[in-house]
């Protein structure tokens, strides 16, 4: 689990420019704030193998480039395109295609019968609020699980998305995929979430 | 007419606002009548309000105050 911690746009400015100071807090701050998503980008498009050399370049680069940084972006987004565009080029130095999201059944078939009607009713979940079901460790170890053993790309959208609160069409940018696809790698990681939840709640 | 199995595909688009004119109101026609499909699109919304709480993270081994020192090190050096 992480903290949610935005810095505003004044914060922000204020972290860029202790950064090229170089005080010790900032750095602790933007590397516990911004390397594991940087690392999910790496990973949804080099492949596990390559991530972390991808995402330890992108910090070089990205500090050799700060003081060049203009501000159009937010601080997160301008890293992750820089590791994005690190791993892109890690993917076509390499030559190597990575397939990341397969093996995926969009609904599961044994749900709906042949004119697209449940089988089963769907009840409403007694603890309903995130806090009731989050309570439960069981629970808390399941969707640690899932989530984990989601493919690489379906981890990194839903955690631009939810986590990270990045705009849609931003993500497609940052994995250079279009928007249907995001779509769908984001619907895909919802629904085997839910799934999930869905299985304990029902035993 | 939708039915359950296009709910199912299509509930984060209904969850996201984000879905042409006809469908949305084809889709919402269906929720109107279905209290299953209705139960789903709801225990969806809490499964993301869930996650959104629960913040998972990709599992990583990195020290994270080795590298900010090493990165502090270099922005010293320029």
């Amino acid at each position: 689990m992480k903290k949610n911690t935005m810095p505003s746009r004044k914060n922000e400015r204020r972290l860029i420019k202790q950064l090229i100071e170089g005080e010790s807090q900032a750095f602790d701050f933007v590397v516990t704030e911004y390397h594991n998503i940087m690392l999910s980008v790496a990973r949804a498009i080099v492949g596990e193998a390559f991530a972390d050399e991808v995402v330890q370049d992108a910090w070089v680069s990205a500090i050799k480039a700060l003081p060049k940084f203009e501000g159009r972006s937010s601080l997160k987004t301008w890293l992750l395109h820089i590791v994005s565009n690190g791993a892109k080029s890690r993917v076509r130095r390499e030559n190597r295609h990575v397939s990341l999201d397969d093996g995926w059944e969009s609904v599961p078939a044994d749900k709906f019968d042949q004119a697209g009607h449940r089988y089963d009713d769907v009840y409403t979940w007694d603890n309903a609020t995130p806090e009731s079901l989050l309570a439960n460790e069981q629970l808390q170890t399941i969707i640690e699980n899932t989530f984990q053993n989601l493919p690489a790309i379906q981890r990194a959208v839903l955690s631009m998305y939810e986590m990270e609160g990045i705009k849609m069409d931003e993500i497609c940018n940052i994995l250079d995929i279009s928007s249907s696809n995001a779509r769908v790698l984001l619907h895909r990681a919802r629904t085997t979430l839910h799934h999930s939840i869905e299985k304990y709640q029902d035993n | 007419m939708a039915e359950c199995k296009d709910i199912a595909e299509e509930a984060s688009n209904i969850l996201n606002g984000d879905l042409p004119f006809r469908k949305r109101i084809a889709l919402h026609i269906h929720l109107f009548y279905c209290s299953c499909c209705r139960n789903y699109i709801q225990q969806l919304k809490q499964t993301i309000a869930t996650i959104s709480v629960f913040r998972p993270i990709e599992k990583d081994s990195t020290d994270m105050s080795a590298l900010a020192k090493q990165l502090q090190e270099l922005a010293k050096k320029q």
